[in-house]
């Protein structure tokens, strides 16, 4: 993955807003969507998560602003746009009286240009060779999963948009979905859209994320990023008061009630330097941890206090 | 566009609706087949012959005595009056209106089902046709393929109508088979005249004509299929509206039935024939009963029904085409 | 599972029925509205059905009731009349099959009775028929009533002297398509028998009745039929709710007159 290929834009959201009724419930939104990348998208209940990725698809009509996949204009040419691309809307719901085979064959039929080899392709890809022929109604919640993900592969689409796509697996599923994901958008080069009320998840597995509340975007960038903004170092040292005042001469510093002093995290140098001085001041450091936060604890910070359910 | 309609027929068969109209269509033959047997064995019994002419005379007679009768009312007694006329007339040209045999029971159960019962089989289609997509939960995969919704909505319209073909058909076939154990399969060439035209309560019979049975049952089957077209696509829009299937059948459901209600009583209420429901017994204009308003003829009730329909129509594209999914 | 082949099928297949359907409905519409429908030219009468008939007709004893709503049985809550009471009989005294055509009509008078007579399918029935009954004459007589409040001999004197003349018509209508056929004419009994000035009414009654018989007796085959005895005595207990009509057991007894005579016949 070249740095060129990152920067190849293949959704492209501006200005996005809609209104029901009298009310505005999406208040401008944007963001876009880079080549080989997975997009978290995260905001707690009621944010208006599912209304914006109902208007990526085009299953609601946004009141203004434009969405723009591989360059169509969604509302403009609306089947370019949607030949680029895949989806799973909240579950995956198939025609339970028809077998997998015939639901994929059913999506094919809607595609330029699919064939049974594609099909084969997609079906080996998630796995489900043993059970394509069996209907759909007995398949496990995991096994639609599959046959959903094979849907949204089927037309070779260069975004994929995933609602909760691990909602309702086993932890070995959400695992293997996880691995799935990263591996679309690593080897496939696709751009991957997740939207997840799972924090670990957004964190184990998306490169950028966005984070939004009450239909507004808060902040989007790089999760590793975000998260180094909130880096800390955590340290124990006796006597405490000795200690803290040398380490205040360089930066802020917190001490919690257990007697923990929290410092902001520096480069390695500048710590090595801090600790130096410690020692040589007849401070004993008796513990040293870099604390990184979870994002649960960066919205908390972010949104100041709302929490995501 | 093809490959879509292909598809909507997979999830139709899939389904297994047609199936189920089949059977239920299947078993309603089978009972009407052999009430009508009971009653055809009982006029024997009573007036202990086969022939045709003395039955008819015999029916004459009865309608007569019961126009007699001076608690009927008046649009009963109008209708019984056009009967007679009409039966006197075939006597008279020494026709039999009920050669026995599979067609002549077809050509009497398509009369009596245009009204309710075919577009109610067609409604238990039609209605589910949008709205289970959206119960199902599919509509959402469906409405984010590379095709436009207008394509879509076409392609399930083109399997109703596809679909409403098929029924009236196996409607046809069934009652042909079935009814044929009993009353055998010949009757194809007799003749049926048609042309009746009532007006102001009496029989007019200077325009009638004498066609072949078959060609009587494919007129009265197009209009049939005619009907069914419009009740369908009503009920298909009906499915674009609401939600849930049951909803939209209740709804259609409840129209229909109101319809067989109003027909008999809205002969003073002018304006109701401009609903669709008072013209659904479309085949009545063939046979020639008087019509449940004064004034309606069989190109006002088909145009009435077209106009129906075609809004129906542009109204379920409309919406369609616009509707948020959630 | 649903092969793509069935989908095909089933597409192409509906297809041509649409086509089918509609050319229906094309013709139904260009023969009512466009009414290029050629105007009816009787055609093609079954020739087999006349033969058919007369095959039946040799081994079939056919019954026809002919008259008022005496012979249609009004009155008789098990809906048969005396003509139904009679067929039943019969039927269980022989193994012959028995028709019956009963195109009795409430209400009619020999007048109209002269007119239905006339008609060609009546006349078709006539000619083949076995045995006659009749009713008539009780309307021509009582009118709905107005006889009885409006006394006047001299009306109904007017009334029996057209009513003889309609029922001679009827009578020699009858012989002129079948001179085989036995003709029984039932008379009338009186049902004000037990009211006031019984004693005029049912002279009037005796005096139709009488010329009836008279007018009967000038045809071969003819039987009258009394009935004014069996009513005589507890009228009430024959008599129909309507104080006019006989009730079932009313019907019962004009039947089993009706069946002796004719087991004596044949």
């Amino acid at each position: 993955m070249n740095n060129n290929m990152n920067k190849e834009i293949t959704l492209s959201v501006q200005g996005l807003r809609k209104t029901i009724g009298k009310k505005e419930i999406i208040h401008g939104i944007d963001f876009e969507l880079h080549r080989g990348e997975v997009f978290g998208f995260l905001g707690p209940n009621g944010a208006g998560k599912t209304t914006t990725i109902r208007m990526l698809v085009g299953l609601i009509q946004p009141t203004a602003g434009t969405i723009e996949i591989c360059g169509y204009d969604l509302k403009k040419n609306f089947t370019e746009a949607m030949e680029n691309l895949g989806c799973i809307v909240e579950n995956p719901e198939l025609y339970p009286y028809l077998s997998g085979w015939e639901n994929l064959q059913l999506f094919a039929n809607m595609l330029p240009k699919i064939g049974i080899e594609r099909m084969n392709e997609v079906v080996e890809l998630v796995g489900l060779q043993q059970r394509i022929n069996d209907k759909v109604q007995t398949y496990s919640l995991g096994m639609r999963q599959r046959l959903g993900i094979a849907q949204a592969l089927l037309g070779r689409p260069k975004v994929l948009i995933l609602d909760e796509p691990t909602n309702g697996l086993d932890p070995s599923g959400i695992r293997e979905m996880r691995q799935f994901i990263r591996f679309l958008a690593e080897q496939e080069g696709l751009s991957v859209f997740v939207s997840s009320h799972l924090l670990s998840e957004i964190q184990l597995m998306c490169d950028r994320v966005a984070i939004i509340s009450k239909g507004q975007v808060l902040q989007v960038g790089e999760v590793r990023e975000l998260l180094g903004q909130q880096e800390r170092l955590l340290w124990k040292l006796s006597p405490l008061e000795k200690g803290t005042a040398i380490l205040e001469k360089h930066t802020e510093v917190t001490v919690t009630e257990e007697g923990q002093v929290i410092t902001a995290y520096v480069d390695g140098h500048q710590t090595g330097l801090w600790i130096q001085q410690l020692v040589e001041a007849g401070v004993m450091v008796q513990e040293m941890n870099r604390q990184v936060p979870t994002l649960e604890d960066l919205f908390l910070h972010i949104t100041g206090g709302e929490t995501i359910d | 566009m093809i490959n879509l309609v292909f598809n909507e027929i997979t999830k139709l068969l899939g389904k297994r609706r047609l199936l189920v109209v089949t059977l239920i269509m299947a078993m309603l033959m089978a009972v009407f087949t052999y009430a009508q047997a009971k009653e055809i064995e009982r006029t024997r019994e009573r007036l202990g012959t086969e022939d045709w002419r003395t039955t008819l005379q015999q029916q004459i007679i009865d309608t007569q005595n019961r126009l007699g009768s001076t608690r009927i009312s008046d649009e009963w007694r109008q209708t019984l009056q056009i009967r007679i006329a009409q039966q006197q007339y075939y006597l008279d040209n020494d026709i039999n209106p009920a050669e026995p045999g599979a067609p002549t029971f077809l050509r009497g159960f398509i009369e009596n089902s245009v009204q309710l019962l075919l577009p109610l089989m067609v409604m238990v289609i039609a209605a589910d046709l949008v709205s289970s997509e959206k119960s199902l939960g599919t509509i959402k995969l469906l409405l984010t393929r590379p095709v436009k919704r207008w394509r879509i909505l076409l392609s399930k319209y083109i399997t109703l109508i596809l679909a409403v073909s098929f029924i009236i058909f196996i409607f046809g076939l069934l009652g042909y088979l079935i009814s044929g154990l009993v009353f055998g399969y010949k009757g194809w060439m007799a003749p049926v005249i048609s042309g009746f035209v009532v007006q102001g309560g009496e029989l007019d019979t200077a325009s009638t004509f004498i066609i072949p049975q078959w060609q009587y049952l494919l007129m009265a089957f197009g209009l049939a299929w005619f009907v069914s077209i419009v009740v369908g696509t009503l009920s298909f829009l009906l499915s674009v509206l609401v939600r849930s299937t049951a909803a939209g059948m209740g709804i259609m459901l409840a129209a229909l039935i109101s319809g067989t209600i109003l027909s008999n009583m809205v002969s003073s209420w002018e304006a109701a024939k401009y609903l669709f429901m008072v013209n659904l017994n479309i085949t009545s204009y063939l046979t020639g009963q008087s019509p449940p308003i004064e004034g309606m003829t069989l190109g006002f009730s088909v145009t009435i029904l077209t106009i129906w329909a075609a809004v129906a129509l542009f109204l379920s594209f409309f919406v369609f085409t616009r509707q948020d999914v959630y | 599972m649903v092969k793509v082949r069935q989908v095909q099928a089933f597409a192409l297949f509906a297809a041509v029925l649409s086509i089918f359907w509609f050319i229906g409905l094309l013709l139904t519409m260009q023969g009512y509205i466009g009414s290029t429908m050629p105007v009816m030219t009787p055609i093609a009468i079954d020739e087999h059905s006349k033969e058919e008939k007369s095959a039946i007709q040799k081994d079939t004893l056919a019954v026809l009731a002919l008259g008022d709503s005496l012979t249609r049985g009004t009155g008789d809550s098990t809906g048969k009349g005396y003509v139904g009471h009679l067929i039943d009989d019969l039927r269980q005294g022989s193994d012959q099959n028995v028709s019956i055509h009963n195109l009795a009509i409430n209400g009619q008078r020999s007048d109209q009775l002269a007119q239905q007579i006339q008609q060609a399918d009546v006349q078709r029935t006539i000619q083949g028929a076995d045995l006659i009954v009749l009713t008539i004459g009780g309307n021509d007589l009582f009118r709905r009533g107005e006889t009885l409040l409006n006394f006047d001999m001299n009306a109904i004197d007017g009334y029996r002297e057209a009513y003889i003349q309609n029922l001679n018509f009827i009578l020699s209508e009858i012989r002129k398509h079948n001179n085989e056929a036995t003709i029984f004419y039932l008379g009338l009994y009186n049902p004000f028998i037990n009211l006031g000035d019984s004693e005029t009414t049912s002279k009037v009654i005796r005096e139709w009745n009488y010329e009836s018989a008279e007018a009967l007796a000038l045809y071969d085959h003819t039987v009258f039929v009394p009935t004014f005895d069996l009513f005589q005595l507890n009228v009430n207990q024959y008599l129909y709710s309507d104080q006019f009509h006989p009730n079932s057991e009313g019907y019962r007894i004009m039947a089993d007159r009706l069946t002796s005579l004719l087991t004596n016949a044949r």
